[in-house]
């Protein structure tokens, strides 16, 4: 008899639930919070309104990358704290709107950063200047999915910048191909003969650099290659590929190496091995203060890298008209007091800039024409911009900066190469 | 007032609540927006990864600073056989059987070593995993990372991606939860909890101290696997950062603020790795890591015995009849599941022991004696 009540209790119980359960799921989602919105054109698409803009952006703010994470976020903050300053950005459509950053720390873990893009992606406009390339392309096919700009990110990868792989998707600096194709046609155009002994690192990282070199020598007679060695990311000395490929006579040493203290090591090794080439050196490892004074290269004939903005902590820098309004903003609304040591954050201002030439272009206020805008922006030099570079994004394939100005080390910092030897 | 515990022991509550939460399970995924059934997702992935950590760990007593690397092994085992076009079911077994395998060769050679070279093997799994992963491009897609997308709501359901996604992550982790459970609450988490305890009482009693590690530190692989394939169903992403050694000591910080040798614990703790930066994130961005220490150190300060043990807190507050203030860990400390059911079953022969070990339950949290009766 009790086992029969409770039979019935527990399925009175059950049942009351499940009616309950049923009835909710019913008016569930209908009137709540669209996947997407694909409903009329000219609905404003979520985080804009008549009178402002949200921007979202993951990066990692704590962890070894926290510099220049802290950087990509510290930049685009001051440009639009200024604009927002001035009363806003004037956009395509004639309204005026002020620019609201969003910004949330993914520890450089990919895990967290499509987190933090599942929680931006329903309440700002869209996502950007992000630093990684781990981490951004954790949300890539999401984004896509959801229709989501993922504009002017902070990485290297090409994938990023191919219309059709990523259609919501644009990545602002050089790839790895532009740089070391920017050093290949300077020395392409030398007058002399040339031996070339190439390092790489033994990922995509490294053989982009060298796709881009060789993209750049192509048909030239004056360069060979005499020797291509390559190292894997986890090494600790490449001290026995320095000495074979110092066997090889080259006079040009083009090293695509993204660890610091390794190119500090070969710097010095090279040196005690009386090998004395010119030297190639990416643009995040060739710092002079950094990098190329302890391992001494003034030793060289000729220390080259590539970069497309001015580099903050150069002594002239704070004295010109840009840079000085750079520091100031970046110390009143991004709340970042020092010269920053790392380039992301003269970047991501540059991104602002970017962005507020999109927006003027903007005639509707969704996300679909923001993309349409995006790709249309050429030949705009951003502030603090080196001479010669500019932002591009029409052409399908590259960044939106693609062209990359060679420099020369000069014992102090860099001056620009306009050609070989000078 | 009939006693609260006698009402929970009742049948019929008992299986209203099993009722209760099964219908949670089929309905809340549909009720809930997108954000929450994603991070409840997100949730359920790492419960799992901390549930593994669990069995070697909370149940066991081995230290594993390895546990992310298993869980990055099921996930790269995932994306590659999706990406191979392999039929799903056997990508999920793949993605189960490839850690369980490299769990049991490890465990072959570590658990002989004992102590802390057990802990010191374990550490190098995800030191090694990380290059590996990025040399090895052919599989893992090198530093670039992987990513499969093959969750995606099916036509014919009618349901939007994350709820999708949800339900796959609640029927898989839910059967390994509950496998799990029986496991830990059966004659193996018994022999377990021995190892745990006592190796040479748990030899003296015919239990092999080191067959059972390999066995716990298999099990826990193969969980860890298991979270793999569910990291790809929810994260759809993969990359060598997935096998930082610094989210191997999150898990395990996870593992114990949820409450080690705990099947809700484990619960508790994926729902911390997940929650943790989000919450961190909402204070301030800026200084996350060093807000999630702060709170790491506070919790453990007041629940030394985890999460789980916040209503034994709760309870001994309210029922004030021991005045053991701030000792709510104090009392039971971290009750073990297996040591609690084994001495509410004390049918097995073997292990008739296994309650009269006591340094089992307050062994690993702060030694705190047990007060009460």
């Amino acid at each position: 008899m009790s086992t029969n009540r409770r039979k019935l209790r527990v399925a009175s119980v059950v049942a009351g639930i499940g009616i309950v359960a049923v009835l909710a799921a019913g008016c569930s989602r209908g009137g709540g919070t669209p996947n997407s919105t694909d409903d009329g054109a000219a609905e404003a698409s979520p985080g804009i309104t008549d009178t402002s803009i949200t921007l979202g952006i993951t990066t990692p703010l704590s962890g070894p990358t926290a510099g220049p994470g802290t950087c990509t976020v510290a930049g685009i903050t001051a440009y639009f704290g200024a604009k927002n300053a001035d009363g806003g950005v004037e956009f395509g459509d004639g309204k005026t709107r002020t620019v609201e950053i969003e910004a949330l720390d993914d520890e450089y873990d990919p895990q967290k950063a499509k987190a933090n893009y599942d929680q931006l992606k329903s309440s700002v406009f869209a996502m950007t200047a992000g630093l990684g390339t781990p981490t951004n392309r954790a949300w890539r096919e999401a984004a896509i999915a959801d229709e989501v700009p993922q504009a002017l990110i902070m990485t290297g990868d090409p994938i990023f910048s191919d219309a059709e792989e990523s259609p919501w998707q644009l990545g602002f600096v050089p790839i790895y191909q532009n740089e070391g194709q920017a050093f290949g046609e300077l020395l392409a155009g030398s007058s002399e003969d040339h031996k070339v002994a190439i390092l790489s690192q033994n990922d995509d990282y490294g053989e982009g650099y060298v796709e881009g070199f060789k993209k750049g020598i192509e048909g030239a007679d004056n360069i060979e290659i005499v020797k291509e060695l390559t190292y894997e990311a986890t090494d600790t000395t490449v001290d026995a590929q320095l000495t074979e490929l110092a066997g090889s006579g080259a006079d040009v040493f083009f090293n695509a190496m993204s660890i610091t203290p390794l190119v500090i090591s070969s710097l010095q090794k090279t040196q005690e091995l009386g090998w004395l080439p010119s030297w190639f050196l990416p643009s995040n490892t060739s710092s002079p203060s950094a990098i190329l004074e302890p391992g001494g290269a003034a030793a060289f004939p000729g220390v080259y890298t590539v970069a497309f903005a001015q580099s903050a902590a150069a002594p002239t820098f704070a004295d010109s008209e840009e840079g000085a309004a750079f520091l100031d903003q970046l110390k009143e609304y991004a709340n970042y007091p020092d010269t920053p040591a790392f380039p992301h954050c003269v970047w991501s201002y540059q991104v602002g800039a970017t962005l507020e030439q999109v927006f003027a272009k903007m005639t509707e206020p969704t996300r679909a024409d923001f993309m349409e805008q995006l790709r249309t922006i050429s030949g705009y030099t951003a502030p603090l911009m080196l001479e010669g570079s500019t932002v591009d994004t029409t052409v399908d394939g590259q960044p939106a900066v693609s062209t990359v100005q060679v420099q020369k080390y000069n014992g102090k910092g860099y001056a620009p190469a306009e050609s070989w030897g000078q | 007032m009939a006693s609260p515990a006698r009402f929970w022991t009742r049948p019929w509550v008992k299986w209203a609540s099993i009722g209760l939460f099964v219908v949670l399970a089929v309905v809340v995924p549909l009720l809930l927006p997108e954000f929450a059934n994603q991070t409840i997702a997100r949730i359920g992935v790492f419960a799992v990864a901390v549930l593994g950590l669990n069995v070697v760990m909370g149940y066991t007593g081995q230290v594993s600073l390895g546990q992310i690397f298993f869980v990055g092994v099921g996930a790269y085992a995932t994306a590659y056989g999706v990406n191979a076009g392999w039929n799903i079911a056997l990508v999920f077994v793949f993605a189960c059987i490839l850690p369980a395998v490299l769990g049991l060769l490890v465990a072959l050679a570590a658990a002989r070593l004992g102590g802390l070279a057990i802990a010191m093997v374990t550490i190098a799994l995800p030191l090694v995993g990380l290059p590996l992963a990025k040399r090895l491009s052919d599989f893992t897609g090198g530093s670039q990372g992987t990513s499969a997308r093959f969750t995606d709501a099916p036509e014919w359901t009618g349901l939007y991606d994350d709820q999708w996604q949800l339900y796959i992550v609640i029927l898989i982790g839910g059967i390994t939860f509950l496998l799990t459970r029986n496991l830990v609450r059966g004659k193996y988490g018994r022999a377990f909890a021995i190892v745990k305890g006592n190796e040479a009482v748990a030899s003296s009693m015919g239990v092999s101290p080191y067959r059972y590690k390999v066995l716990a530190f298999t099990i826990a692989s193969l969980i860890g696997g298991v979270s793999g394939f569910l990291y790809m169903v929810v994260i759809q992403y993969t990359s060598p950062e997935t096998l930082h050694f610094g989210h191997s000591i999150e898990l395990l910080a996870s593992m114990v603020i949820g409450g080690a040798g705990s099947i809700i614990g484990s619960l508790l703790g994926g729902a911390w790795y997940v929650l943790l930066p989000q919450i961190t994130n909402l204070i301030d961005p800026n200084i996350t890591a060093m807000l999630q220490g702060a709170i790491l150190l506070v919790v453990l300060f007041i629940l030394p015995g985890g999460l789980v043990s916040l209503p034994r807190l709760w309870r001994r507050r309210g029922g004030g009849d021991h005045g053991a203030r701030g000792g709510g860990a104090a009392g039971p400390g971290q009750r073990t599941d297996a040591a609690a059911s084994s001495s509410a079953a004390p049918a097995a022969p073997a292990i008739q022991a296994a309650p009269a070990v006591p340094g089992d339950a307050a062994a690993d949290p702060p030694p705190s004696p047990p007060m009460q009766s």
